[in-house]
């Protein structure tokens, strides 16, 4: 189960207000910049929430999930192409994966499990 | 490795109603079909974001924003929300230890349902360059 997402500053504000994380290092170009950033980054949430919709589908429904776990290993700027995927990895449980067109891994260590 | 800051420390219970209005645009924003009910991560709305505010805004726990990491995050469910609903989240910091300039705060919430039923409970690790 795979879903590719390119990032947009649109979808981040968007997610931004969905979830109430205003951090402006997700909204705010100089902000960003001001603290070492390239620029607005996505949240780890974000990506996280996106890895969920994979692994709710590949689990057969997002009620059966029981655990996703997600560790944030790369920046996501607007513009990254992102893959994300869950893979079987026994009963009952996923490996996820996410990762850019340059091959980095922007999620590491990530999993999931279902009943 | 020592510890630092406010390990333990837990904070008062937070109410929250999962409102479908709010679940929609949020399954919206992540590309889930908001017709599939609550989005399983909607937790880093009703658990982590109903209580993470409570420990970025503890003046002892001193959390400079701008040096904030959210470097891993994990959520078990016992079962999902469901719309209209009234969760109950309590947050706490489970650990707080700064190893060569790197502090790194667990913070843990538990989500609970009207009866007290376990609904999620949420697990972030925070890295704070110091």
């Amino acid at each position: 189960m795979t879903r590719t997402v390119t990032f947009t500053k649109e979808q981040i504000a968007a997610y931004a207000e969905a979830s109430g994380d205003h951090n402006p290092i997700h909204l705010d170009d100089d902000f960003a910049r001001s603290v070492g950033l390239p620029g607005v980054i996505a949240h780890g949430m974000l990506q996280m929430g996106i890895a969920g919709t994979v692994a709710a589908e590949a689990a057969g429904g997002g009620e059966r999930l029981r655990r996703l776990v997600c560790r944030f290993s790369g920046m996501v700027v607007p513009g990254d192409r992102v893959i994300f995927s869950a893979e079987p990895a026994g009963p009952g449980k996923l490996d996820i994966h996410a990762v850019n067109e340059t091959g980095e891994a922007v999620l590491t260590k990530s999993s999931a499990e279902y009943v | 490795m020592t510890e630092t800051g406010v390990a333990g420390r837990t904070y008062p219970a937070v109410t929250f109603e999962i409102d479908k209005d709010s679940v929609a645009a949020f399954a919206k924003a992540i590309g889930a079909d908001p017709a599939a009910g609550v989005p399983p991560t909607f937790a880093a709305v009703y658990a982590l974001g109903a209580t993470a505010p409570q420990l970025f805004g503890d003046p002892d726990a001193a959390i400079d924003f701008a040096k904030l990491l959210h470097a891993e995050q994990e959520f078990e469910w016992m079962r999902h929300p469901q719309p209209g609903e009234t969760v109950t989240s309590q947050g706490r910091v489970a650990s707080d230890m700064s190893r060569r300039g790197i502090r790194f705060v667990s913070f843990e919430t538990e989500t609970k349902g009207a009866d007290g039923d376990g609904i999620c409970r949420s697990r972030a690790l925070f890295v704070i360059r110091q």
